[in-house]
């Protein structure tokens, strides 16, 4: 093999190496870069306490937003929200109620994950506190209820996409805390 | 969502401001819990109304150890006094 080939198949083989390289990079950057400016849905980490204090509600624009409660089949929980719906102004904090009871003779531990359609809108919603993500035990026929308290994003009124958007629906869903148990969660919960 | 087309929006959940209320087991704060309920069922559902109700659940968890307190501005209550801090 002649010099001038063998130099020319070290340059291809050097860029396979790159391009392969580049493509397992991709995945970490792609999600820096989309959490650094909420790209396709993903939300910015830490919402800010002090916005809360210096947010003006938006009083002429009305959302209605609706209740759901799942539980996963294997878990037994009654769990039921305590009102269908509740009408907010974007930037007024608001509190809402789930129930769940715990029908066996053992205690329980749940953990839950949420869900809000549509999902662009999903960014405005904002959780102050809530009982997600974190496992929850009931005692045996234990009923209590869970609070959620949120508010919308007064910025909800500025998207034009949001503009038609009247209905927000917040699901959660239950599931029994086991080991080895994956739940579709973000890396920063537990 | 099986396949993740580009454009194709998906939801990803985030982590409440102040985590996780702890359950409120003795039901200690059911009835304002209640009253907060009757309040929403009086007045079609509207939060602007029942703004008083909530904010008596919040200060009967704050007051029982249910939930750190707070002062009401941080949490979007405007126009109350403030609770007994510790």
């Amino acid at each position: 093999m002649s010099e001038g080939t063998k130099s020319t198949l070290y340059y291809i083989a050097a860029l396979g190496v790159l391009a392969f390289g580049l493509s397992y990079a991709a995945v970490p950057l792609y999600r820096i870069f989309c959490q650094a400016y909420s790209f396709g849905g993903t939300t910015q980490q830490g919402h800010d306490a002090e916005k809360v204090e210096d947010m003006k509600t938006v009083k002429d624009k009305v959302i209605r937003v609706r209740f759901n409660a799942d539980t996963a089949a294997s878990m037994t929980w009654n769990f039921r929200p305590q009102q269908s719906e509740i009408k907010v102004h974007p930037g007024e904090t608001a509190l809402a109620f789930y129930t769940a009871r715990n029908p066996m003779d053992r205690p329980v531990i749940g953990i839950s994950t949420y869900n809000v359609v549509p999902f662009d809108a999903g960014q405005y919603f904002n959780k102050i506190q809530c009982f997600c993500f974190e496992e929850q035990m009931l005692n045996p026929h234990e009923e209590v209820h869970m609070p959620v308290f949120f508010y919308i994003d007064p910025e909800f009124v500025d998207d034009p996409k949001m503009q038609n958007v009247d209905m927000l629906t917040l699901s959660y869903t239950f599931f029994e805390a086991r080991e080895g148990l994956k739940l579709p969660m973000p890396q920063f919960a537990r | 969502m099986a396949s993740m087309t580009f454009g194709q929006k998906s939801f990803t959940p985030s982590p409440p401001q102040k985590g996780s209320f702890p359950i409120d087991h003795q039901n200690e704060c059911k009835k304002f819990m209640l009253k907060y309920m009757l309040c929403l069922r009086e007045n079609k559902s509207e939060n602007s109304l029942c703004r008083d109700e909530s904010r008596n659940y919040l200060e009967c968890r704050m007051e029982k150890g249910l939930m750190a307190k707070e002062e009401w501005t941080k949490l979007g209550f405007s126009d109350a006094p403030e609770p007994k801090t510790t």
